[in-house]
């Protein structure tokens, strides 16, 4: 290896006569100038300028003299070869290295097929193709959602049992037990630490699967297979996978999007993303479903997941041919990577940056919603009670919840009750459920503080981890649909379902089933949760974030709207 | 003084994160490009007790700015003035990751290349004349590596770390280059 600088008399790549002429003329003209000489190399700008580098033409605006000679070089070699100069550079380029690459390497004769090949003939397949694609896109949505499953009530539950309990242990030693400093720490602090907590596991959970397809090499294959239908609605073959994460949970569908190639794309399958059905919408769903149409509440769910899909094919064919239309559809030319086993290393290194990322930016959003909310219920504003200790219908939240009501009379839930849960949606959908079991008083009563050993808190956490790992380890088998966990649902509290029935009837004027659509269709589209959108920031930025929270809850106010008086119209 | 910064490009599926993960260990930052929807990763590179920053930027066929990736890859080498380019390529596929080599080398900015999967070239009874690629591209500097497997990731490390103290010592205190013309200094 010897050691030569690079010099700029030197090149490595010459290119015809003509063209060098014309590098040369427009290279002194560079030189002359003290301020085009420091912040470029001078070939270097003069052959960008000649291929005319559209950002580059824009940055040097300034230097009208240059761009005017580079024109003119660019009409000189267009009148000698009749061809654009963009093409003739690397055109020229591609040859020095053609004949570079005869001249080093010496391949052996014949064309063997490598393993990859062979593969590619049966992942690729007509046929077989979108089957072992379908299959795999299971599996990293079973992985999302179950692998991660036992991890994230692990999280829940030590959040909510043993350090809750030693935080109020330590403030009831304190002698501030009961006090508004413990609703801060418990309901804010705490509960907004636990929100970002329990997304770790999910998040990593998918991280792995994407390091998998990624870097094994299926990813282009599955792009490959998605192309033809996704295109129909104008997105490329690979946001199909943050759209089937996004049936898990929106926030791991928005980092998803990460593995498309451009941005436009990235945008376009983020803002589509969130119309796929959450798990946590499904709850809301569920409990609607079975209250409103005790006969087919499974029509009901499966009518909510259609309608996202359909929302979301809509909203992509209208924005794809709109305001994402200029952008040019990045062709299908894509390369197939051969497999490769991937490295422990590699997608470790993945997941543990990529989580932390997630961490670092999410935590300041989530624990300032979590303690404004809390902070807003603290505060009384009618009836007698006092900061911190007041009922819900009496603090500054139900107020605010009152005033937005008026606005969700036209689609049948016109109550604060009814805007108060969708407000504190927004922390977390399945919310949604438990603010309406506070506020028709149905909610079991709090369990009696009861005060534990900093001993029995930790053996607690220790033990409940090592089940954890144990149910982790469990629900592998289940991704691949054998259940060893069994079924786990828990039966909705009938006092509940009555409170709200009875609920929507009246505020609807008699028409509480189709309320109760109207609100479903409403869940289903307004603004994603607010974990969901620190990812949206995240990923794609604050303006479209601000977009879909703003646009989807207007959305979600139209359909929800359409719902409602096209039904009164026709089944009023 | 704070340490040179050196970036690593080259075609997308070359390991090139493999290469990263392997010069920088843990200390690695990731975040995103300022305005940008694409990941950003950087790290600390420390070898024989010479340290150095490595931006990872992202994989790119050539340098032509005619996609986001590109324009950032292309953007950095030219605004940010990295103290030299490691260029990775994938030693089954040379015709084709050659192509940016000669792109980058056209910025002017010192470059090294890294030729990976060399296991795989060689698997393939691929014969890479790596002395006489060197030659033509003007003695630059060339290791090959597997790196995926480990191997040759040591002579890597070696070899970035004189390729860097070449840029130290060259680099004047406000030029940007070698072969530009002096700018006076001054010494406050």
């Amino acid at each position: 290896m010897v050691d030569t600088p690079i010099s700029p008399t030197s090149p490595v790549v010459t290119y015809d006569t003509s063209l060098e002429t014309e590098i040369a003329h427009l290279s002194v003209i560079i030189q002359e100038n003290p301020t085009l000489n420091q912040q470029y190399t001078p070939r270097w700008l003069a052959i960008q300028l000649l291929e005319s580098d559209s950002t580059l033409s824009a940055e040097l605006h300034q230097h009208a003299d240059l761009l005017q000679q580079a024109e003119a070089s660019r009409a000189r070699i267009i009148a000698h070869y009749q061809e654009e100069p963009d093409i003739l550079l690397a055109e020229q380029r591609y040859n020095f290295v053609h004949q570079l690459t005869n001249q080093v390497l010496t391949r052996p004769d014949g064309n063997q097929l490598t393993f990859s090949d062979k593969v590619d003939q049966i992942v690729t397949h007509r046929y077989w193709g979108l089957p072992i694609f379908l299959g795999l896109m299971w599996l990293v949505f079973k992985m999302t959602a179950d692998l991660s499953a036992p991890m994230v009530d692990w999280i829940d539950g030590t959040v909510a049992g043993p350090i809750t309990n030693r935080v109020m242990t330590i403030l009831a030693m304190l002698g501030l037990s009961g006090s508004w400093l413990e609703g801060l720490l418990v309901d804010g602090v705490i509960a907004g630490v636990g929100g970002v907590l329990v997304f770790v596991p999910v998040l990593m959970a998918l991280y792995l699967a994407l390091a998998l397809l990624e870097d094994s090499g299926y990813m282009a294959r599955a792009a490959l297979v998605m192309e033809r239908p996704m295109r129909v609605v104008g997105l490329p073959g690979k946001s199909f996978l943050p759209m089937v994460v996004g049936f898990g949970c929106t926030v791991p569908a928005y980092y998803a999007t990460r593995i498309l190639d451009n941005e436009r794309d990235r945008i376009l399958t983020g803002l589509l993303a969130p119309f796929m059905s959450c798990g946590a919408r499904l709850p809301v769903y569920l409990l609607f479903g079975t209250i409103f149409f005790p006969e087919n509440p499974g029509l009901v769910v499966f009518g909510m997941y259609l309608l996202g899909i359909l929302i979301a094919i809509g909203l992509g064919l209208g924005l794809s041919r709109t305001l994402f239309a200029e952008s040019e559809q990045s062709p299908l030319i894509m390369e197939l990577p051969p497999y490769r086993l991937p490295t422990p290393r590699n997608i470790w290194m993945q997941i543990k940056n990529r989580t932390w990322a997630f961490i670092r930016k999410a935590w300041t959003v989530i624990l300032s919603m979590s303690i404004l909310i809390w902070l807003l219920m603290a505060i009384p504003i009618t009836g007698s009670g006092s900061f911190a200790d007041t009922d819900i219908e009496d603090s500054a939240f139900a107020t605010i919840a009152n005033i937005v009501a008026p606005a969700f009379a036209p689609l049948g839930f016109g109550s604060w009750e009814a805007s108060s849960s969708l407000i504190t949606g927004f922390i977390a959908k399945e919310v949604i459920i438990s603010t309406q079991a506070q506020i028709f008083a149905v909610a079991e009563a709090d369990e009696p503080f009861e005060e534990t050993t900093m001993f029995e808190d930790v053996s607690e956490i220790v033990t409940s981890f090592g089940a954890a790992v144990l149910d982790t380890l469990k629900s592998i088998p289940l991704i691949i649909g054998i259940d060893l966990l069994g079924e786990s649902d828990e039966a909705e509290p009938s006092a509940l379902m009555t409170a709200i029935r009875q609920h929507f009837d009246e505020v609807s004027g008699g028409h509480g089933a189709l309320a109760a659509l109207a609100f479903l269709v409403f869940v289903l589209t307004y603004a994603p949760c607010m974990v969901a959108a620190a990812a949206e920031r995240q990923e794609l930025g604050d303006r479209w974030m601000w977009f879909s929270v703003i646009g989807q809850t207007g959305l979600a106010w139209v359909l929800a709207l359409f719902v409602f008086q096209g039904g009164l119209l026709f089944f009023g | 003084m704070p340490p040179l910064t050196i970036a690593l490009a080259g075609n997308p599926n070359t390991g090139k994160s493999t290469i990263f993960n392997a010069l920088t260990g843990s200390r690695q930052r990731v975040g995103n490009w300022p305005g940008k929807t694409i990941e950003r990763k950087a790290g600390m590179f420390k070898h024989d007790g010479f340290e150095l920053e490595i931006v990872d930027l992202p994989g790119t066929y050539s340098l032509s700015a005619y996609s986001l990736e590109e324009e950032i890859a292309r953007d950095f080498i030219i605004k940010a003035t990295p103290a030299g380019v490691v260029n990775v390529l994938d030693a089954t596929n040379l015709e084709r990751n050659l192509y940016l080599t000669t792109q980058i080398l056209e910025t002017g900015v010192p470059t090294m290349l890294v030729l990976n999967m060399y296991d795989q070239a060689t698997a393939r009874q691929y014969r890479i004349d790596t002395a006489a690629l060197s030659t033509a591209l003007h003695g630059i500097l060339i290791v090959q590596t597997s790196a995926s497997r480990g191997e040759g990731l040591e002579t890597l490390k070696q070899t970035i770390v004189t390729f860097a103290q070449q840029q130290a010592n060259r680099r004047k205190p406000h030029g940007r280059y070698p072969n530009q013309p002096h700018q006076p200094s001054c010494h406050v």
